[in-house]
């Protein structure tokens, strides 16, 4: 079974707000100190599809980044986690990429990969915030896309996925090939880079791939375009409650509420 | 109800342009809805009824809406941020070869010249974004549009759309569903809502919360990682990827506030927050903040608040 997993690197999604600043011009976050980290839903994949693939020898799981420079990094940390390769799409040309552009290109990098049997996609990334990447992917590879998944199993030769409903959890069964974009769960948390793997990883091949490479002779362009990127400012004047202790915080707290008539 | 705010925002954009509403409704059987969306804003509804399309399956769905828009052949498709919404948004929106924008939280427009607004960044920033193409798709982040206020003596069509689907167009077979075991209050409708996050540190420490919540009428809610450590049931989660919910009051309780987690509870009322971190996101966007151990304080606020109630 061949696993594939599209990872994109994003700007540390954890950076509180106050550190966070954008470029009005170029339209783009500025990373400052910031580090540039693996989209975590995508690191969530990254596990779906290493426990999927288990100690088995004829299962392989791919990860297939986008990206300029910094996306090294990246595979690097996905090769330590585990993953058997890294292939990386690489080209000044994309550098202006919407979601369907991004889509496009991924799609032929998994098409050149050969028999892909299972195609993974974080549900967003923690950038754009979009989630339409993994769906448009299935369609430009005629797949079936099954939403946020965070479980994967194989039972004979059908997958068995669990998936996050609004209120609750569906299980389904799907004939690969299939693409499934996946959520955050207690049972995809990923896991750490061992030492060894990050020896390994260091010192694996990744093949990069560029626009000739993947035969696209066609422009690609925007059908999404970003006319402004601002920072809203909140509003809130904070009172910090005094007090000796918690309990005479929490006391002060009681008698606010009260008469704030904040409470039913 | 999404569907509700999206039609309250389709009537705000039809009475800046002069566009027509059109709803596209799916189902087994639906048409009895037909009313019920005209008084909610909708000046036509285009009906497609067939046993296929009881629970919703993407494919399906997806040939079936496609039949209605060709049809209607329209400027702008609006969905709403629901599960559904955002599984169906964008494969339809390949179908067409046309540009989507997802998680809107509103709009501008002249003519037909629209600049559609959404949070980005996990909600630290706001990007004002253009569709290229002549159809442009969005999807509504749920509870930042008013619905239309209902007016049974609103008059509009019923278009009866028919759809026979090949089969099988079904690639994924469900197994089994299981409603979750969810807490008692409907988060996304209470008044007040007392969440957890990280900082809570176990599962247990729920109990504190839940306890708070019961007497102050409210619903408990948690932040993302809370979820994912396995101490409280992912339909509690507020957030981006979660509910968002406009409560009167809500208690951030060992919440850091990461704008992930704001995204899902910035536009509560009134926003209590209790963190040992006094440097915590949270307590910069509270209106009242407490900088102590939830453990020291909660046990006392719980007791005043149960002597002042009567609970």
């Amino acid at each position: 079974m061949r696993i594939v997993v599209c990872v994109k690197q994003v700007l540390d999604p954890e950076i509180p707000a106050r550190d966070f600043q954008v470029d009005r011009q170029t339209k783009e976050a500025i990373q400052g100190l910031a580090a540039m980290v693996v989209n975590p839903y995508d690191e969530n994949a990254i596990e779906v599809a290493l426990q999927l693939k288990g100690n088995q020898k004829d299962r392989t799981v791919s990860a297939l980044t986008l990206g300029a420079e910094p996306c090294e990094k990246a595979l690097r940390h996905v090769l330590a986690m585990g993953c058997d390769e890294a292939i990386w799409l690489k080209d000044a040309c994309w550098k202006e990429l919407d979601s369907f552009g991004i889509a496009k290109v991924l799609a032929k990098g998994i098409r050149q990969m050969g028999n892909i049997d299972l195609v993974l996609c974080g549900r967003q990334a923690g950038d754009w915030d979009m989630g339409q990447v993994g769906p448009l992917i299935a369609g430009e590879l005629s797949l079936p896309c099954v939403p946020l998944v965070y479980q994967i199993n194989l039972e004979q030769d059908r997958l068995v996925l669990k998936r996050e409903m609004d209120r609750g959890v569906e299980i389904l069964e799907g004939r690969m090939p299939l693409l499934a974009t996946i959520t955050s769960a207690s049972s995809n948390q990923p896991r750490y880079p061992t030492v060894k793997g990050l020896v390994l990883a260091g010192r694996k091949k990744i093949p990069i791939w560029s626009n000739q490479d993947l035969q696209i002779t066609e422009r690609i362009d925007r059908l999404v375009t970003v006319e402004d990127l601002i920072i809203p400012q909140y509003e809130r004047q904070v009172r910090i409650i005094d007090g000796e202790t918690g309990a005479e915080k929490a006391t002060s707290l009681a008698k606010l509420l009260v008469e704030m008539k904040l409470l039913t | 109800m999404p569907t509700l705010e999206v039609l309250g925002m389709a009537r705000k954009i039809a009475d800046k342009t002069g566009a027509q509403i059109a709803v596209a409704l799916l189902g087994a059987e639906v048409s009895s809805f037909h009313r019920e969306l005209i008084g909610s804003g909708a000046d036509v509804v285009y009906v497609t009824e067939n046993k296929d399309l009881a629970d919703y399956q993407a494919n399906i769905y997806v040939r079936a809406f496609g039949n209605i828009v060709e049809r209607i052949k329209p400027d702008l498709i609006i969905f709403p941020g629901d599960g559904t919404g955002k599984d169906l948004a964008p494969r339809v929106a390949y179908g067409l070869k046309s540009g989507l924008v997802m998680d809107c939280i509103d709009f501008e427009v002249e003519g037909k010249d629209f600049t559609f607004i959404k949070p980005v960044y996990g909600g630290k920033a706001i990007a004002r974004m253009k569709v290229t193409t002549p159809v442009a798709l969005i999807t509504v982040r749920p509870k930042t549009q008013e619905p239309f206020p209902r007016d049974m003596n609103r008059t509009g069509d019923q278009i009866i759309v028919e759809a026979e689907f090949a089969s099988p167009l079904l690639d994924t077979k469900v197994l089994e569903r299981i409603e979750e075991e969810g807490e008692e209050i409907n988060l996304e409708d209470s008044e007040v809502v007392v969440s957890g996050g990280r900082g809570l540190g176990n599962s247990e420490s729920f109990k504190q919360l839940r306890h708070l919540a019961k007497i102050l009428n409210g619903a408990v809610g948690a932040s993302r990682p809370a979820v994912d450590q396995g101490w409280i049931a992912p339909s509690c989660q507020v957030g981006q990827t979660g509910k968002i919910v406009t409560p009167s009051v809500y208690f951030a309780i060992g919440i850091s506030g990461a704008s992930q987690h704001l995204a899902g509870m910035i536009g509560s009322k009134f926003i209590v927050a209790i963190n040992r971190d006094p440097e915590a996101p949270i307590l910069k966007i509270a209106n009242l903040g407490i900088v102590d151990d939830y453990r020291e304080v909660l046990p006392t606020l719980i007791d005043e608040l149960s002597r002042i109630t009567g609970k």
